[in-house]
């Protein structure tokens, strides 16, 4: 019973996107801005024991830290809610202790980013500790947030009126998001913002195009965009499907 | 109890009867060491 | 004391890029804000933890 929906991406890479959605509400862009931030489930660290911990931070300081360091999530269905999975680190000072020296026992979820500094250990100190990870959603603590930043705004269409008076200064006129000229998607940032550089003397008229949305969605890097948005949809549908057998009874 | 004497960092056993005290080196500030026990913290 | 590993307001990971910065800008003398332009640290909240971040480790050790 799925509706097909007409989504172009105006930028893409890995962790950054930009994409055009047309044909939705307000409302249901919002839906899907929320589902991404707080209910999709991504592993991040839950419990950890300390072993020897003789660094200068305490043994909960460093269990945060850990927490907040983001794992790659395994594809859907290859993890349940309640399973965990043990990570390990041990490192003897002089050095210091990075994210990537989080031993996984499962290839599927290693540490995203490897350059975070846990800690920097001195002659004699040494940290050696295991962690347990789980699936978790964003509501429930923000270390399982997969989505950072994410945002819509309405697409904007320009239209060119018409020339500016000759002698008259013409004004910086700032626009933030992808404007539509011309059927045309075109990221502000190409013209640094200000429409006045892309129309010098002319005078523009700008329009939200109704039903049209431009998301900006980021991740930390446990899922990548195209993954998180798609993931976000089916739990809007679960949660729709969900509530329909709730009513029908 | 073991503790940890801060200024000659030898290891002190104390009693109920001998007070505070390291008895190599008669200082007063002693260290408690770490427990070896592992310690479960949960990530809050 | 270490780099906060997120950001506090966004959530982005800032830590990631904590030594580059700090070689590059604190150590170095290249200018903060064209090395964040070029880590990608592209938002105020997350330039400002690592500009304005200063490493304890070293201060406290000392002291056990």
């Amino acid at each position: 019973m799925s509706e097909e929906y007409d989504v172009e991406f105006v930028e893409r890479e890995e962790r950054e996107a930009r994409f055009l959605v047309r044909g939705i509400s307000p409302g249901f862009a919002n839906g899907i801005r929320r589902a991404m931030v707080a209910d999709v489930p991504t592993m991040a660290i839950d419990t950890v024991r300390f072993i020897e911990n003789s660094s200068v931070m305490f043994d909960e300081q460093l269990a945060l830290r850990l927490g907040l360091v983001p794992l790659t999530t395994p594809p859907e269905g290859e993890f349940g809610e309640d399973d965990t999975v043990t990570l390990s680190i041990d490192v003897e000072g002089p050095a210091t202790a990075y994210s990537g020296d989080l031993v996984s026992e499962d290839d599927l979820v290693q540490p995203a980013d490897e350059n975070v500094p846990i800690i920097e250990l001195k002659e004699d100190q040494r940290l050696e500790a295991e962690a347990d990870a789980v699936l978790d959603r964003g509501k429930d603590h923000a270390k399982h947030q997969g989505g950072v930043a994410i945002g819509y705004r309405h697409l904007q269409r320009v239209e060119v009126v018409g020339d500016l008076p000759e002698f008259e200064e013409q004004e910086s006129r700032i626009v933030r998001g992808v404007i539509e000229d011309d059927g045309e998607l075109v990221p502000t940032s190409e013209f640094d913002h200000d429409l006045s550089n892309r129309y010098p003397g002319k005078e523009v008229e700008v329009e939200d195009v109704p039903n049209a949305f431009v998301f900006h969605v980021e991740t930390d890097g446990s899922l990548d965009v195209e993954e998180l948005v798609t993931r976000a949809a089916d739990s809007i549908e679960s949660r729709a499907t969900e509530l329909e057998e709730a009513v029908q009874l | 109890m073991s503790y940890k004497c801060s200024r000659c960092k030898r290891d002190v056993q104390l009693d109920e009867y001998g007070g505070v005290r390291c008895p190599y080196c008669g200082h007063r500030v002693l260290l408690k060491e770490r427990s070896r026990d592992v310690k479960e913290v949960d990530v809050q | 004391m270490m780099v906060p590993v997120r950001c506090f307001t966004c959530g982005n990971v800032v830590g990631e890029h904590w030594e580059e910065f700090d070689e590059r800008a604190n150590e170095g003398d290249e200018d903060p804000q064209e090395v964040l332009d070029d880590l990608g640290v592209d938002r105020y909240c997350c330039r400002r933890m690592l500009v304005s971040h200063t490493d304890l480790v070293d201060v406290v050790s000392p002291y056990q």
